[in-house]
């Protein structure tokens, strides 16, 4: 998503940063959907993406004074959902079940009637690897960045972009094409 | 190199992640054996699916919330400068009585001063009692606003250090800096008053 969604957006923009309220729903009625896009394959349920997403949009009301204009609107916003998104699943710590996972997924060769579609098997990686994934692969963040948001390093976040690949491939059925 | 790429080598041949160990011997390997040249491929599809996942909307309307919690911040603001006001004048106040008693024959003055602050302090309430912090203004007003509240501001801090301590200022500049501020909370009325509208926010 760039400016092309919101007609006007300098313009809008500006508003937005002087405090008027039009310019702030017109910036949540332009990018509520991706931010809630963003928390809801990162998080688990719908509870925590409507929450992300009010968190976020609060945060930008406050802080848009502070948008340089040196990014793209939907960048700095996606920044700040994605960094509020990391931030619940510290908060909510919820159980790694990878291992578990390993178990009760389809073995080697097992049959392709077994596979999991993507969606499923998204959200069966853990948190942390489903979060990576989600950041690299689709919202185009570097290794460097996601480590930033973490508070890891880029290895960590590499290997867990390689492992999450490997199980998705296993549970996607695809060692079975191999 | 004999065995096949590891998922790690494959993501970073994905990316031209160059930096990932042994990538020079994966190469080669990559360059002759189908069997990676697949896991490659199929890789690409695969986050080709990802990034092709529907997008997500919700199902409730969240901004209502996050204009009902701006509201209530904007409120707290707006008590927070008004207690910094208040604090101010009660500083000034009190440079005044202690001058009276050292100073008697500078009476006059000083009824001039308590008298532009009074103004000043009307000025304020009515500008709180307008609750300017509940109306939308055009974004060439909100410029206006902010440069006199800026101003209004400066002003502040020049009458807090005008009666702080030793270094206290001639009452003639305090009484000069005070109208400076009146004019601008006269200014700042006029504005928040003619130029903006209620919505609710």
């Amino acid at each position: 998503m760039d400016a092309m969604s919101l007609p006007d957006a300098d313009a809008v923009i500006a508003r937005a940063r002087l405090g008027d309220p039009v310019a702030l729903e017109a910036l949540y009625r332009a990018y509520s959907t991706p931010v809630y896009n963003l928390s809801r394959r990162i998080c688990r349920t719908t509870e925590d993406a409507e929450d992300i997403l009010q968190e976020t949009f609060f945060e930008v009301c406050r802080s848009i004074r502070n948008y340089r204009g040196d990014g793209s609107i939907w960048g700095w916003i996606r920044s700040v959902a994605s960094s509020k998104a990391l931030m619940r699943l510290r908060r909510n710590k919820y159980r790694d079940t990878d291992e578990l996972h390993d178990e009760i997924a389809p073995a080697r060769g097992a049959s392709n009637a077994l596979r999991m579609d993507l969606e499923t098997a998204m959200a069966r990686l853990s948190d942390t690897a489903r979060a990576v994934v989600w950041l690299h692969d689709v919202e185009g963040y570097t290794h460097e960045e996601i480590a930033g948001q973490m508070g890891k390093t880029v290895s960590f976040s590499k290997s867990q972009l390689a492992r999450a690949h490997s199980r998705l491939r296993t549970w996607l059925g695809e060692e079975a094409l191999a | 190199m004999s065995t096949h790429l590891e998922m790690a080598q494959l993501v970073a041949l994905r990316d031209d992640d160059r930096s990932e160990p042994g990538m020079a011997a994966a190469l080669d390997h990559f360059g002759s054996c189908i069997h990676c040249q697949s896991e490659l491929e199929r890789l690409h599809q695969r986050t080709a699916r990802l990034r092709a996942l529907p997008s997500l909307a919700p199902a409730t309307d969240e901004f209502p919330a996050v204009r009902a919690r701006i509201t209530v911040e904007r409120k707290r603001r707006s008590r927070g400068a008004a207690s910094i006001g208040l604090a101010i004048a009660a500083t000034a106040l009190f440079a005044i009585i202690t001058r009276d008693i050292v100073h008697p024959k500078r009476l006059d003055a000083e009824q001039v001063l308590q008298s532009e602050m009074s103004q000043s302090q009307r000025l304020e309430q009515a500008l709180h009692q307008w609750h300017s912090d509940q109306r939308v203004i055009d974004g060439h007003t909100a410029v206006v606003v902010i440069q006199l509240e800026r101003k209004i501001a400066q002003l502040d801090a020049q009458l807090a250090a005008s009666v702080s301590g030793e270094s206290a200022a001639p009452i003639e500049s305090q009484i000069k800096l005070w109208r400076e501020r009146v004019g601008l909370m006269n200014a700042l009325v006029e504005v928040q008053v003619t130029k903006t509208s209620n919505v609710g926010l």
